[in-house]
């Protein structure tokens, strides 16, 4: 927490410095009384200095004796208002400074006008204007006027209105002087003239032809969240965000338009123009905003952009005094959903119908399952909720952050630092995350021809971890035995009988796993604008981005307590032994990554115009990206102490360490061309030629083009009746081909590879280890890119003044190329291990609409939003096996689905078997397999294949937004359906536990029409080893994802802490969920989307959060 | 700034840009995870890493710590369904179930193997070999007579399981056709033993230095033994499963020749004895000796002078058998647990069978078994090493606990039962207790603690037990009784059992279960099995020990237990599962394949 420590240094340090800055009114506030029938302004002032002990500073050229007063009279005022009456008249100004008021001669006032407009010129009447150094705030006119005066001095002016955004101008006001200038204000999101991040360069909203969706800060900021990826789930249409698991630091899998490809569906990444970067390890509140790339418009990525393209773009500074915002937010966090397991009598009952079924002797005679019910003999029958005994009820979590932005034309700071800490839900828990971030981020201009920008930021992240993975524990905790003792009465950890107590491998008694990542990403970027020709101008830009990772694992033996289950002291305690469990002996385990990439690009922009109408923005450039990577580890064991945990201590024996390296190169030239005729025609074009390592010389380069174009009818005179109703209207379409190069390089090469692992070796003279070298695979000589195509139409409308915004989309991809192997149809006989070939293909079709509205009700503002996405794949092509019944291909169907026996219900009884074709062996309680293709028997070809995977199909949110003078109050419902998952858990039975849900109401011979199997033992039952579709489950969902209801104290509050704005408020994620999932949350699904996956019941599970928030802007 | 700087900026910009003109070297960075084709071929030091793939590639259950133990009569897989599938035979078009434990013994995996044989021998113009002479063979000798002999070791599994299969020679190319025919079990048989006849002529005796371990003549010699004996066999003769077929020269010979292949079979397996080189260990106890301690001795050294072909092992290579097959007491998972009727065929100390309707044989059964039966088996009250921590409050003895035991309650008044730690009601990890009552004991170190440590104990693939053994059944088919009988002594007499003096039908039942007791847990009994036709015999419902401390008269619990065996599992036969299925999948993608019958 040292990092903690330095920023809340840093904070008050800031404040302090405020603090003294500010005018800050003590003395000035102080009352007093005053009497005089005639007098001067010198005795008055003397007598207030020794009536009040302030000190007063002035020169005597303010000659105040001369300053005749008449009749004085004053009770109880204060002393401002004593010299506002007195010297005002004088031209005798004054001031208070750290205690000392001084007195000065007033100069002639100087007067600033000005209008606030908005970006289409009209007036914005009631627009706030605020000028720090004064303290004040002035209001708009009907016409958008401003005016007021002010003693000469520079002054910041910042005008703001809402749902437009805020601007910020600097002005030198002279004695006597007259100031004007007016302030343009943007509409925030969803709105016309908003400036869009695209490829290398922006837009304005109104101009863009393709499908192009962005998020604000804000938003993104809206929920409690460590990672920002679970902040933006069903924000934006067509991206779908995946969060499998709820430990801490664990990352999210991103989905834009669902999935294309058989290969990798991974988007493309660019934060501040470099791609590949790990964006969901910023500091949220960094990102100034996010972009996301949907269709053609990312071709400008070329062979990187056929998964769509996520474009990150943190904050700059922005002229004007420093402006300091601190933030804190404290959060407890729980898990959204714990499974219910079966109690010890349900399970000493459960593993009495098993030991039945198996043809063996009742385990349990039925008063030791009484005894496991009513605990009357805790020492010899204990009942354990292992989810009680090993999870807190509630987690910490926290974050803090500072950021210092402000700066002149030739210098614009942002500057930030902050740190964020998660903690896990185990009692002492091993595991939890922190991260560390700072970032400075300059531009500026130079001279009149030159701009400059540079990102430095750094952050490190620690992830601590137990020795045992997230999803061993929460297997052992799933699994652990209800009848077994988590701790004895006097508190030594059980020796439950099993590999692992989770009360033990939780904490860090088992040594630890401890993964620190230093992350280092620069970048420097110059802008000269060619002097003589208007519109011209050359970029140049250099980043390089460095990753260290080093992990740490050292395992300790750990020890349990053993009960003999007889052997009781004197107290009736157990008398236990105490027994060494986990590993023989200490062992470390070190590993070590370096990855750089350098990028480098330059390119050339043009704007002109031909005529008055035809307005053209052409762009090219050139980009060359270089990565390495290296990584090594090392291991010894044999410890002899384990006092120290550094590998100079291990034993000589058994050591190991490996190493390896790798290296990328890419190359590309692209481009944008712009046309806009009269903003009324709009047309683009977006091309990359990219040249990539992983593809042979012959076919390393490929050419991806995109275009799009859009009219905006409401610009045409017909239009013009409808104006009034419909204020901007567009319909935009756009056809692209990108591509994706996401497959392992060097596949045009014939290679073998040393077989990797410790165990992969074969050992000649008894103990003399040798390598081993396997063929990796035969050259596929021709191997070249995935392609996509993609189509997209779309229409944006802004109605009632822009109040009402709706847009919609159709988009169709179809992916071809895809490189997938042969393997299907290939005979194995053949003995080959094949290259990728390009010969699948998908397409994906789907639809988003997005529709917003922004109003007023009196001093109440709301905005409403809500965003729908759908989207379905389809296998137009892909190898498959010859000879598949059509019920069981694959092809037509969505990616990744699988084959299942379909579960028609239980069978009752013996004769219930004996009418229908059953699974060899099946007795009464098992699962009825329908005999899918009536052959009388049922085998693989009455398996069925499923349409729905673990990608939902339709994802929405939908959102409230609220500001009631200084109250604002945010929901936002978030929902997804269409997917599904495959809730089989291996080990049940004997070796584990059962879920209460899963088991009551269960067959028995007693309740033989029943809706649930019989109890069964692990994967011993036909039902349980075959996949079928009794256990799977749907996900679809609909949760109040976040909410936020907060407070800004009045500015005459905040003041007193010398603060231009405070904010308090009260967030939380996850709180509510609607869901037909049981046991675990609908999110802990698998991420790769094959439905046949069922690691996630291992999967910890995802945090519902409250969260305390605090703002303090000065 | 100064207008001056801006070319000097505009230069930098360009130089940018011209960096990434030399693009085909700058877009080519090296692979430095892997080796190209050129690199392999032009370094024999490459190559011979290539062919220790082939020896990794040779399958032994010792690593996976499953062998097909479980699924023919001599051991039991607790609560595995795939196991109990294949044990009645269940075996079709779409399943082959149980059979992913046998690690690169698929269709697929052998395929694989046999195209690394024949990436080599593609190559083999192009590899600079030094010519270095060592043990007597240069290194091109020795690497092309290692190639041919584990080609032929591939193509012997694919043809014991499968029948006649394609045979390929060369590697095939992206764009080859792969649809190939399989060819009869005659011209397989001779392509194989051809192999070894290459691979004999080109080895060296013996290796030495860090060679040892490398494929000898002698591991040729005993390929090609067991070859032959396998190809002489009922199976692979005309008989009424293969004769129902439409192409039975796809199984078996279809001439009567058999007395020429008993005869190669002979001589291969004499070939290997002739060698001089190899010898039972401890051939004769001595006095004194245990008998069992040194057919333990056998699986627990790395080197012994039976060795024909092994395969070592170090920590790192995580061998599992030890942690699989230990008893779960131990906190071993109870896997290839021995089933009773695999524990009634070994014979009492003088050599007479085992008999239940022999009272003194029934009131103790473990007692006075022979030699080979306390080292291959667990039994309960065997001892054994000492049991982990936790454990030593239950057992302090050291004792295998697979019974039952009848305790009388004197507070509630009532007779109640408390099990064994070995059981599966045991307080340590229940699920892995055996069904069957006993654990296998062969190829645990007892001084590896399974629940840590991996153990190290080597494979052998050949030995020279399995060679008297193979010349000893050869020589009962040419009616050469007393040369059967002489190699049958030899491996009585080492295993501490009198020599047996049976002839006509009794030998060779004898013989077989010799064979079954000897090579017990070593991969034999399945294609013992089916090659002698006797799948009904092996295959029908299995028995496990009940094991049950009595509770006496005076309320005390009896302290000798009562062991019966009792009926546990239906096994069954289906004449179809003497042979592999080739997969439906297989069959659509070559469409010139035939299926094997009953499937």
């Amino acid at each position: 927490m040292r990092f903690t420590l330095i920023i809340t240094i840093a904070t008050v340090a800031a404040t302090q410095f405020l603090a003294a800055e500010t005018t800050y009114s003590q003395a000035l506030d102080k009352r007093i009384d005053l009497s005089y029938r005639e007098t001067d302004a010198h005795t008055v002032i003397r007598d207030i200095e020794r009536k009040t002990g302030i000190q007063f500073a002035y020169t005597d050229n303010l000659k105040l004796q001369d300053i005749r007063l008449g009749r004085v009279a004053f009770s109880n005022q204060t002393i401002r208002h004593v010299l506002d009456e007195l010297l005002t008249r004088s031209q005798i100004a004054f001031t208070e400074k750290s205690g000392t008021i001084t007195l000065y001669k007033a100069q002639q006032p100087g007067r600033v006008t000005g209008r606030v407009l908005s970006a289409q010129g009209e007036p914005l009447a009631g627009a706030s204007l605020h000028i720090p150094e004064l303290d004040r705030s002035y209001g708009t006119d009907s016409e958008g006027n401003f005016s007021f005066t002010a003693q000469p001095g520079s002054y910041t002016l910042v005008a703001s209105y809402v749902s437009y955004g805020t601007q910020r101008q600097s002005i030198l006001v002279e004695a006597g002087g007259q100031v004007s200038l007016d302030f343009v204000l943007q509409l925030e999101e969803g709105a016309l003239s908003e400036v869009v991040v695209v490829g290398y360069g922006t837009q304005q909203r109104e101009e863009i032809t393709g499908s192009v969706s962005t998020l604000k800060n804000e938003k993104l900021n809206a929920a409690p969240a460590i990672n920002p990826a679970n902040g933006m789930a069903g924000r934006i249409p067509g991206l779908v965000v995946l969060t499998p698991s709820g430990e801490p630091g664990s990352n999210s899998t991103l989905r834009i338009r669902g999935e294309n490809t058989l290969g990798n569906n991974a988007p493309l990444v660019v934060v501040d123009g470099i791609a590949s970067r790990e964006w969901e390890r910023l500091n949220p509140q960094d990102i100034e905003s996010i972009t996301v790339l949907k269709d053609a418009s990312a071709a400008i990525y070329g062979a990187r952009a056929a998964n769509g393209v996520i474009l990150v773009t943190t904050k700059k500074g922005t002229t004007g005094a420093p402006r300091i915002q601190v933030n804190y937010n404290e959060a407890i966090s729980a898990p959204t959903m714990i499974p219910e397991a079966a109690d010890a009598a349900t399970y000493a009952e459960l593993i009495n119908e098993v030991l039945e079924y198996e043809g063996a002797e009742h385990l349990y005679s039925p008063e030791d399952i009484q005894k496991y019910r009513d605990g009357s003999d805790p020492i010899n029958f204990p009942n354990t909720d292992w989810y009680d005994v090993a999870l807190k009820n509630w987690s910490s979590q926290r974050t803090a952050d500072v950021n210092i932005s402000g700066g002149q034309e030739h210098l614009r700071y942002y500057v930030s630092a902050g740190t964020r800490f998660q903690d896990a839900i185990y009692k002492n828990s091993a595991t939890s995350y922190q991260q560390h971030n700072m970032r400075v981020n300059l531009d500026g201009k130079l001279s009149k021809y030159v701009r400059y920008g540079t990102n430095v930021a750094v952050r490190e992240v620690h992830r601590d971890y137990p020795t045992e993975s997230a999803s061993t524990i929460w297997s052992q905790l799933r699994r652990s035995k209800p009848n077994t003792w988590s701790y004895w009465p006097t508190g030594e950890p059980a020796d439950n009988g099993d590999s692992g107590n989770p009360v033990v491998i939780t904490t860090n008694q088992t040594g630890y796993d401890r993964n620190k990542t230093t992350v280092l990403e620069s970048m420097a970027t110059m802008t000269i604008d060619i002097p003589g020709v208007e519109g011209l101008s050359v970029t140049g830009n250099a980043a390089l981005d460095l990753t260290m990772q080093n992990d740490k694992l050292w395992k300790t033996p750990w020890y349990l307590y053993a009960w003999d289950g007889e052997a009781l002291d004197a107290s009736g305690n157990p008398v236990l032994s105490r027994v060494q469990r986990g590993y023989t002996n200490a062992e470390l385990t070190q590993e070590f990554d370096d990855t750089r990439l350098v990028t480098l690009n330059a390119r050339v922009n043009y704007d002109f115009e031909l005529g008055r109408a035809h307005k053209f923005n052409v762009m090219a450039g050139a980009e060359r990206a270089r990565g390495e990577t290296m990584d090594f580890m090392a291991y010894r064991r044999h410890f002899v102490s384990t006092a120290i945990e550094q590998l100079f201590a291990g034993g000589d024996a058994d050591q190991n360490n490996g190493g390896s390296a790798s290296q990328e190169a890419r190359l590309n030239y692209f481009g944008r061309v712009n046309y806009n005729f009269d903003s009324k025609y709009l047309l683009e074009f977006v091309w990359r030629y990219d040249g990539s390592y992983i593809f042979p010389e012959a076919s390393r380069f490929g050419f991806f083009p995109g275009f799009s174009a859009g009219w905006r009818l409401s610009e045409e005179p017909f239009w013009k009746p409808l104006l009034p109703v419909i204020n901007d209207f567009k319909i935009r379409g756009s056809w692209g081909r990108t591509g994706n190069d996401r497959i392992n390089p060097y596949q045009f090469l014939s290679s073998y590879a040393y077989a990797t692992g410790a165990t992969n070796v074969y050992i000649f003279n008894q103990n003399e280890a040798a390598k081993i070298l396997q063929e990796s695979r035969i050259a596929n000589p021709s191997v070249t890119w995935e392609v996509a195509n993609q189509t997209n139409i779309g229409m944006d409308m802004h109605l009632l003044k822009s109040k009402l915004t709706f847009s919609a989309e159709y988009f169709y991809n179809l992916r071809t190329d895809i490189l997938w192997s042969r393997s299907l149809s290939v005979p194995q006989s053949s003995g080959l291990t094949l290259p990728d070939e390009n010969i699948g293909e998908v397409e994906n079709r789907g639809a988003e609409f997005q529709l917003g509205y922004q109003g007023t009700a009196g001093a109440l503002d709301y905005s409403i939003a809500a965003n729908v996405s759908l989207n379905k794949n389809r296998i137009r092509f892909w190898d498959e096996t010859p000879g598949v019944p059509d019920y069981q291909r694959s092809t037509g169907l969505p990616m990744n689905t699988a084959l299942y026996y379909n579960a028609i219900g239980i069978f009752r009884d013996e004769d219930h078997v004996n009418s229908y074709p059953h699974w060899e062996g099946a007795r009464p309680g098992d699962v009825i397999f329908e005999d899918v293709n009536g052959d009388g028997e049922i085998n693989a070809l009455d398996r069925i294949r499923l349409d729905k995977t673990g990608l939902p199909t339709q994802t929405g949110g939908f959102n409230v937004d609220l500001r009631y003078k200084g109250f604002f109050a945010s929901v936002f419902l978030q929902w997804a359906t269409g997917a599904m998952r495959n809730s089989y858990y291996e080990q049940q039975g004997q070796i584990g536990n059962y879920l209460a849900s899963e088991v009551e109401g269960r067959w028995t011979p007693t309740n033989i029409d029943a809706s649930k199997p019989r109890a069964w033992n692990r994967y011993n039952e036909y039902w349980r080893n075959n996949a079928n579709t009794y256990w799977l489950q749907q996900t679809d969902y609909l949760r109040l994802k976040t909410v936020q209801i907060g407070y800004n104290f009045p500015a005459r509050l905040a003041s007193r802490i010398a603060a231009k704005d405070v904010q308090v408020f009260l967030s939380g994620m996850n709180l509510l969920t609607f869901t037909g999932a049981k046991d675990l949350d609908p999110e802990n699904a698998p991420t790769n989307a094959a439905s046949n996956n069922t690691g996630w019941t291992n999967a910890y599970p995802l945090n519902k959060v409250f969260n305390l928030g605090l703002s303090l802007t000065f | 700034m100064n207008r001056n700087n801006i070319p000097w900026i505009l230069t930098f910009v360009l130089a940018t840009v011209m960096t990434t003109s030399c693009n085909t070297e700058f877009l080519s960075p090296p692979s430095e995870g892997e080796f190209t084709d050129e690199t392999v071929w032009s370094d024999p030091a490459l190559v011979e890493t290539f062919i220790n793939n082939m020896y990794f590639r040779l399958y032994e259950p010792l690593t996976d710590g499953r062998g097909t133990a479980n699924i023919v009569d001599e051991g039991h897989y607790r609560g595995n369904a795939a196991s109990f599938q294949f044990n009645n035979s269940q075996l079709s078009q779409d399943q082959l179930p149980a059979w992913s434990y046998q690690r690169n013994l698929t269709w697929s995996g052998m395929f694989t193997s046999i195209r690394n044989c024949n990436i080599f021998f593609s190559k083999l113009e192009e590899i600079p070999f030094t010519g270095e002479v060592v043990d007597g063979k240069s290194d091109a000798d020795r690497m092309t007579g290692e190639v041919h002999f584990l080609r032929a070791f591939f193509y012997h599994y694919l043809v014991t399981l499968y029948g006649g299969a394609p045979l390929v020679t060369e590697p095939f190319e992206l764009d080859d056709d792969f649809a190939v025919e399989r060819a009869s079990y005659a011209d397989c048989i001779a392509f194989i033993v051809s192999e070894c006849d290459k691979a004999a002529e080109l080895l060296p005796e013996v290796h030495t230095g860090s060679n040892a371990g490398r494929a000898t003549k002698g591991a040729a010699l005993a390929l090609k033994s067991r070859v032959l004996l396998y190809a002489a066999s009922d199976l692979h003769s005309p008989n009424t499963v293969v004769s129902g077929f439409s192409q039975p020269e796809l199984l078996a010979y279809t001439d009567n020749n058999r007395r020429e292949r008993w005869q190669a079979a002979r001589d291969a397996a004499k070939a290997v004895i002739d060698l001089n080189r190899y010898s039972l260990h401890k051939a004769t106890p001595a006095a004194g000796d245990s008998v069992a301690q040194n057919l333990t001795e056998i699986f627990l050294t790395n080197n012994t002078q039976e060795d024909i072909f092994v395969k070592y092992f170090i920590q790192v290579m995580g061998q599992r058998w030890g942690l699989y097959t230990s008893p779960n007491g131990y906190y071993g998972w109870g896997v290839n647990a021995p089933i009773a009727d695999f524990v009634d065929a070994f014979q009492m100390a003088d050599g007479t069978p085992f008999d239940w309707n022999n009272p003194r044989h029934a009131a103790d059964p473990y007692a006075n078994r022979e030699p080979r039966f306390y080292a291959t088996v667990l039994y309960n009250g065997a001892q054994w090493r000492q049991r982990p921590a936790d454990v030593q409050g239950i057992d302090p003895l050291n004792r295998i606990q697979t019974g039952v035991y009848r305790r009388w309650n004197a507070a509630t008044n009532s007779e109640y039962e408390a099990y064994g730690v070995d059981t599966r009601n045991s307080p340590i990890e229940n699920w892995n207790g055996s069904y069957t009552g006993y654990y296998c004991r062969k190829y645990i170190d007892p001084a590896v603690n399974v629940q840590y440590e991996n153990q190290t104990v080597t494979w052998r693939f050949f030995r020279y037990a399995e060679i008297l053994l193979n010349y000893a059944e050869a020589c009962i088919a040419l009616g050469e009784e007393a040369e059967a009988r002489n190699a049958i002594n030899q491996v009585r007499a080492r295993a501490g059992l009198p020599p047996t003096e049976a002839s006509g039908e009794t030998l060779l039942q004898l013989y077989r279960n010799e064979r079954r007791i000897e090579l017990a847990f070593e991969e034999h009994r399945f294609f013992d099995v089916r090659r002698w036709m006797i799948g009904p015999e092996a295959y029908k419902p299995i028995h496990v020990a009940r094991v049950v401390y009595p509770l006496n008269p005076d309320r005390t619990t009896s302290s000798t237990p009562v062991v019966t065996h009792v009926p546990f599992e239906d096994h069954s036969w289906d004449d179809k599962a003497y042979f592999f299925p080739i997969s439906r999948d297989e069959l659509n993608k070559n469409e010139r394949l035939v299926q094997n019958p009953g499937y």
